[in-house]
Order: C-alpha cells, then sequence, then structure tokens
C-alpha cells in the first residue's frame, strides 16, 4: 500500500470514528473518570465493549499470522507515562481522541488542551535528547533490558509461539474476564436503579 | 435524518468502531492516537525553526518528520467527522470554559497527556485499543498506570471543584 493510499483510508477510518463519537458523546475520559468518581458506567460499558470484540478479533487474526500488532518494548516508562497521561486527561476532561472531537464541536478549551499536549511532546523532546530515555525503537531488542528498566516484548502471539497454544484462547480467557466486568457493572446498574425505585416510592409514600 | 436528531448509544458506537477497527488492524495497524499528534508536532517545529530541529536528537532519531505519516490522518479525520457531526446535528457552537481554575487545569492537562504519551510511546487508545486486545505486557503496565493516573486526577479535580 503507497503511503498516499494508507493515509485515505486512516482518513476514512478517523472520519467515522469522529462522527460516531461526537453523535454517541462517547468519551475515554468519562469511562474511567465517571466510574471513579461518580459510580456512573455509561462509557464504561461502551469501552468494555469495544475492547472484548477487539481481543477476539485481533488474537483470532494473530492466531494465523495477520494483522499488524504493535511491535515495541515496554517497561516502567509505559507504566509512568500512563500514569501522568491519567492525571493529565481527567484535568484536561477529556483524552486525546475527545479533545479533537471537542474541539470539532467548536470548544476552544479542548483546542487549548490540545495545543498544549503538543508543547508537552515537544518539551518531551528536549528531555529525551538530553537523558536518551526510554530507549530509542532502534535499539529495542525484545528481550528485558534492565539498566533502561524495560522488560522487552511480549503478546498473545509471542506467547503462542513459545507455549504451542493458539493465541485466540489466551484471548478467549481475556474476553471471559472482560465479560465478567461487564455483567457485574451490569448488576450493579440494576441494584442502583431497584434503589433508586424504592426511595422514590418511599418519599411518595411520605408525600 | 434520525441518526443527527437522537445521541448513538455509545455500546453501538464503539461496538461499529471495533468492528472498523479490526479491519484497520489487518491493513495497518490498531487504531492509534499519539504518534500522529507528535509527527504534527515534529512538522510545526520544522516549520518555525527549521534545520535548527536537527539539533535536538528526538527529531531525527525517533520520529524525524515527515507529513505521510498515516496516525496524522487518523487525528484529522476525527476532527473532519466530529466537525460534520456537530454541524449536522446542530450542536456546533464555540464555546469556551470561564474560569480561571479551568484554564489552569487543562493546560496542565494537556502538558501532561503529550509528556505522558511520548513517555509511554503509546495513549489511552493504544491502551484500551491496541495493546490490551492484542495482549501485549504493555497494555496491562499501561491500564495499571492510567487507573491510578485517573484515580490520582480525579482527587485534584474534586479538590479544585471543591476549593
Amino acid at each position: 500500500m503507497t503511503p498516499v493510499v494508507e493515509c485515505l483510508v486512516a482518513f476514512l477510518f478517523g472520519s467515522v470514528v469522529g462522527l460516531l463519537m461526537q453523535r454517541s458523546r462517547f468519551c475515554n475520559t468519562a469511562a474511567l473518570r465517571d466510574a471513579i468518581m461518580f459510580k456512573t458506567y455509561r462509557n464504561t460499558k461502551a469501552m468494555l465493549m469495544a475492547m472484548m470484540i477487539l481481543t477476539v478479533g485481533f488474537t483470532g487474526f494473530m492466531s494465523v499470522g495477520g494483522g499488524h500488532p504493535m511491535q515495541f518494548d515496554v517497561g516502567l516508562n509505559t507504566f509512568a507515562g500512563l500514569f501522568l497521561f491519567g492525571i493529565g486527561m481527567v484535568l484536561a476532561g477529556a483524552c486525546t481522541v475527545s479533545t479533537w472531537v471537542k474541539t470539532g464541536e467548536g470548544n476552544l478549551g479542548a483546542l487549548w488542551a490540545l495545543l498544549f499536549t503538543f508543547v508537552g511532546m515537544f518539551l518531551f523532546s528536549l528531555v529525551w535528547s538530553w537523558n536518551w530515555w526510554p530507549p530509542a525503537p532502534q535499539t529495542m531488542t525484545g528481550e528485558p533490558n534492565l539498566p533502561a528498566l524495560q522488560l522487552g516484548f511480549a503478546n498473545a502471539r509471542t506467547l503462542q509461539d513459545k507455549l504451542g497454544v493458539p493465541a485466540i484462547v489466551f484471548g478467549l480467557v481475556q474476553f471471559a474476564v472482560l465479560l465478567a466486568i461487564y455483567r457485574a457493572i451490569l448488576r450493579r446498574e440494576r441494584a442502583q436503579h431497584e434503589k433508586h425505585e424504592q426511595h422514590q416510592k418511599e418519599s411518595a409514600e411520605i408525600a | 435524518m434520525e441518526f443527527f436528531r437522537k445521541t448513538l448509544d455509545p455500546v453501538f458506537a464503539m461496538a461499529a468502531i471495533a468492528i472498523l477497527d479490526i479491519f484497520l488492524f489487518l491493513l495497518l495497524g490498531a487504531w492509534t492516537v499519539g504518534g500522529g499528534e507528535t509527527m504534527m508536532t515534529g512538522l510545526m517545529a520544522q516549520a518555525v525553526l527549521g534545520d535548527d530541529l536537527q539539533r535536538i536528537p528526538f527529531w531525527s532519531i525517533v520520529f524525524p518528520p515527515h507529513a505521510d505519516y498515516w496516525k496524522i490522518y487518523i487525528s484529522l479525520g476525527m476532527f473532519f467527522g466530529a466537525f460534520v457531526g456537530a454541524v449536522l446535528s446542530k450542536e456546533f457552537y464555540w464555546r469556551m470554559p470561564r474560569r480561571a481554575s479551568e484554564w489552569l487545569m487543562i493546560t496542565l492537562g494537556g502538558l501532561l497527556m503529550g509528556i505522558g504519551i511520548r513517555m509511554a510511546y503509546i495513549c489511552n487508545v493504544s491502551t484500551f485499543f491496541g495493546l490490551i486486545p492484542e495482549m501485549n505486557m504493555g497494555g496491562y503496565l499501561a491500564i495499571s498506570g492510567i487507573l491510578a493516573g485517573a484515580w490520582v486526577g480525579s482527587l485534584i479535580y474534586k479538590k479544585i471543584l471543591e476549593g
């Protein structure tokens, strides 16, 4: 595929994502923040649904060597980076996706967050050029690199190669775990709903 | 059109996105955000600094700026799709935060997101919709990080809101 076709495919995919996100008000930040702060799960359920479908889809194709899984070493930088990101997205009230989507709706605060994401990236490029951490992709070996605080590379496919068990089997186990979480949320929502109804009935009786 | 009048169920929207993402995974790679933004940062920095950008090794070793990087167009597409959706459903209007504390939180939040993405090489999209479904070890490290971060962020947020 030529780079131009790649960019066109990516633009088409992004456009549909943007449209669906705008129409559904899905927000990844809300999926985590609302579950933590308000015990509401509208977005959390949607996120889990996507994760279930993708787990089966990706590990299924990875079992037969299909798809383009991400290839880079992970380690402390992965945890620490997402920790900072997690704080940032709650403070900004949007993640990188919703900053684009909200900017598209005319939200200047989201555009501001996006501009400062660029600034943050540029600042990091300066720090990286001074301490060279985390390692550049070219120097990653896939093996643990303890001086750089990296654990190497492993995914469902490497498990398949090592253990001889198809990647989809691991995928189905993960699917079951995600489904259990999804069902626990549904149960919790039902309990919240019943409590709410009972409360309303009681206040009606008092009145 | 009904689609532009009613809010779509996010579970349905995300299921549809997931199915499209499987096609993207087969063609190019899973849906990702962050790489495109880094490339945009590089391109903007190049426009301002010119050849001086070469003095910052990050931009010659990790992310040499070039405009035909497919991830840029996912982000531009999301902006375009959301704009079209907002205009057609008459939900487009200029809005902005009113309080200084909100501007401060957004500024800090944006900076932390940019720094975090580059430190981890991924953002939340690749965590939930890329690494975890690929069962990459990094996905589990990332999800622990983002949950801890979102929890700390929520504490700070509450404090600022209440203060």
